[in-house]
């Protein structure tokens, strides 16, 4: 590509730049400032990311205590994992039915609030948009610790409930209403995130599209599913990745809240990973199963990506 | 560079203030890295909680500076439930203290921090006799003795006297079978006010009484938890909230410090824990706390007793100068005093009229019981894996979905 641009006579006024002339010879002599520029980003990126990454790998090979000697172990780790840890597959099935709850109700329930606050306008919808925003900002072990004594078998949930002569479950102490727990306080906590992040979509839709599709006689409805949801599939897109990757690395919600009880009910990949790091000491089993839960959300991220072309509209 | 370009200007005040900024953090950053510039062999690195915690460990510091004016000891730690993490990861530092404390029942867990103390001892002319011998019994493993241990403490029955007294009940003491102590649950419990209070943990109620029995959860390094006895007491704990109703059934999460503080509020009147809580229910009680033997078939005293000790890192630089530390903190007079001050009660049976001074008689008869009539808790590397498992199964079963045997039974069968 460098070649086909010539280069300006001295003294000639240069010609616009062209898309091309980017890529060229300029690219070249930018690259030791931009290299610099980069350079912190890209140390931190390789000290805190792509070294313990790689680490971590070796480290799965290993039975590695907290203290003492490792001694290698090659594939043995991987192999109780998939064969002799019982706890790993309901942790798996665990993620996954929190994963696919969680995502669903998030982007359901977001897109419907930041849809009818789109419609709200004035200082209620940013009254509104700051108070869905604001657990996002609280500590989530905080608020665990909140829902813990909002949701105990005496606490405040069923007190309520008991007020309107409803006997309330055992929120904690039974295992699927102790999954919807988990899920009903992640989704008060992290909705607020794609509330805005949808909302800056939609007021990105240009208003002569809406008011052309109201002229041609479109209601509420269809005015939603065929104009708003197309023009507002990337965003949409975008925050299906970012909940789905969330929602496979959580740990605060049934660390603080329950434990990963009833039994097994609630325990999820990454806090089982956590306590066979720190709590039994294996460090080893901990890296590996870190390594297939990256694989896992790589592979479910890759497929999502493969997918948008089906209902996605990069149209504008 | 050509010629015509210019030299960069020298560093104006702002970006020397913008470059201090940015390197403070970083000097702060290194000077975080653990070190504190204190000598190994008289640092101590242990749990330090809150200022209960701290004051605990400063008054062996008092008591030994009595005796020794020139002795000094730093203290270092986290929290009670980080420091069984973080001691794995602190020890293995260049500057790591050379002194650690551990509890008997996770002896077996740090058996490699601890360094051996017997020929030390030995050396130095110390009779490891003249400790509580099932304490030294707890901080063995493998043969050798890894900690000396400051106190010996049974778990036992505490008991709210002006409870009983307002149901016409006599109260236990030094002999309790497990039927008087369900009756008493039961004339105690009425509508809403229950009569003893539970906690989730697997050494607690349940597995006290099981130990009482004759059952161990671990036999001969292995672990047992399939123990018919264990099983019974275990049920038998389940069965006091299921089945007899005189229990709440405990939180998912955390359920010891409301159960504590259930106790402490007089909303029950029973609660089994250990003496380390003596004084914040004498506190909270006044004269009306009690104390009986954990209940069991026969009604006779027999006591698991857990205490903690004061052992050597294995990368200790000088064992020789920090076990002279730790036998400065671990003699009879200062386990006496910390005992008399604190509340703890002593693992050298010579003290124990220290600790008893002030405490009503029949208090001090039924702890006394149990510790002279108990073993230890022997667990095993796994055993936090154990702990750990227990308590997310434990709801399960104080709702009677599950038995203790089936419980018990996939935790051995996972852990084991």
């Amino acid at each position: 590509m460098a070649a086909t641009v010539a280069p300006a006579p001295t003294g000639a006024v240069p010609a616009p730049r062209t898309r091309s002339s980017t890529g060229g010879p300029g690219r070249r002599r930018g690259g030791w400032p931009a290299a610099l520029y980069l350079s912190p980003g890209m140390l931190g990126f390789a000290v805190f990311i792509v070294v313990p990454l790689l680490v971590s790998l070796v480290i799965s090979f290993y039975d590695w205590p907290l203290f003492g000697a490792p001694e290698f172990v090659g594939l043995d780790n991987y192999r109780y994992m998939l064969a002799g840890d019982p706890a790993f597959w309901l942790s798996l099935r665990n993620t996954l039915i929190f994963a696919v709850l969680y995502t669903a109700v998030n982007l359901m329930v977001a897109l419907g609030l930041s849809y009818w606050l789109m419609n709200l306008g004035g200082r209620w919808a940013a009254f509104f948009r700051v108070l869905f925003f604001i657990p996002v900002v609280t500590p989530m072990i905080g608020n665990a610790l909140i829902f813990r004594l909002m949701l105990n078998d005496d606490g405040v949930i069923n007190q309520m409930l008991a007020a309107l002569g409803i006997p309330g479950p055992q929120w904690l102490n039974t295992p699927g209403w102790a999954m919807l727990s988990l899920v009903m306080m992640s989704l008060w906590q992290g909705m607020g995130y794609n509330i805005i992040v949808l909302g800056a979509g939609i007021a990105g839709i240009s208003p002569s599209v809406l008011e052309a599709s109201r002229i041609d006689g479109a209601g509420p409805v269809n005015r939603f599913f065929r104009v708003v949801f197309p023009m507002l599939s990337p965003t949409i897109f975008f925050c299906t990745i970012m909940t789905v990757i969330g929602a496979f690395k959580v740990f605060a919600q049934p660390y603080a809240l329950t434990e990963g009880g009833p039994g097994n009910a609630t325990n999820t990949l990454v806090l089982h990973l956590y306590r066979n790091g720190f709590s039994f000491d294996r460090l080893g089993y901990a890296s590996a199963l870190a390594w297939v839960l990256f694989v896992l959300v790589m592979l479910i991220t890759a497929l999502q990506f493969s997918q948008q072309k089906r209902w996605v509209s990069y149209d504008s | 560079m050509n010629s015509s370009t210019k030299r960069p200007p020298a560093l104006s005040r702002r970006s020397l203030i913008a470059g201090l900024g940015a390197a403070a953090p970083l000097a702060l950053l290194a000077g975080c890295g653990g070190s504190s510039g204190s000598d190994p062999s008289a640092t101590l690195y242990t749990w330090i909680s809150n200022e209960n915690d701290r004051a605990q460990w400063q008054a062996f510091i008092d008591a030994a500076t009595e005796a020794d004016p020139e002795f000094e000891l730093a203290l270092e730690g986290p929290s009670f439930e980080d420091y069984w993490t973080k001691v794995k990861t602190r020890m293995s530092s260049g500057d790591a203290p050379a002194l650690l404390t551990t509890q008997a029942a996770r002896a077996q867990e740090l058996d490699a921090l601890l360094a051996p103390l017997d020929d030390l001892a030995q050396a130095a002319g110390i009779d490891l006799a003249e400790y509580n011998e099932a304490m030294i019994g707890g901080m063995t493993v493998d043969g050798t003795v890894r900690a000396i241990p400051y106190d010996a403490e049974p778990m036992v029955l505490f008991y709210n006297r002006a409870l009983f007294a307002d149901g016409g009940l006599e109260v236990p003491g030094a002999t309790y079978t497990m039927d008087q102590f369900l009756d008493n649950a039961k004339s105690l419990t009425s509508g809403d006010s229950y009569g003893l209070a539970i906690s989730a943990g697997l050494v607690h109620l349940g597995m006290s009484i099981g130990f009482a029995n004759g059952g161990t959860p671990v036999t001969d390094g292995a672990l047992s938890l399939t123990d018919p006895k264990i099983i019974e007491g275990l049920q038998f704990g389940f069965d006091l909230v299921t089945e007899h109703q005189v229990a709440k059934a405990p939180a998912a999460v955390d359920s010891e410090p409301a159960a504590q503080q259930e106790l402490m509020n007089g909303n029950v009147a029973m609660y089994l824990d250990g003496p380390w809580m003596y004084q914040a229910y004498a506190d909270a009680l006044g004269e009306d706390l009690g104390v009986a033997i954990v209940p069991s078939e026969s009604g006779e005293a027999k006591g698991l007793i857990q205490g903690s000790g004061f052992g050597i890192a294995s990368n200790a630089k000088d064992p020789e100068a920090a076990f002279a530390s730790i036998m400065a903190i671990t003699t009879p007079e200062v386990i006496g005093a910390v005992a008399h001050s604190r509340g703890t009660f002593p693992s050298i049976v010579s003290q124990e009229e220290k600790w008893a001074e002030g405490k009503p008689e029949g208090n001090v008869a039924a702890v006394q019981a149990l510790a002279q009539n108990g073993a230890p808790l022997i667990t095993t590397p796994t055993w936090n894996e154990v702990g750990s498992q227990f308590s997310q199964y434990a709801t399960e079963g104080f709702q009677g979905s599950r038995s203790a045997e089936e419980i018990l039974g996939e935790i051995q069968a996972a852990v084991g």
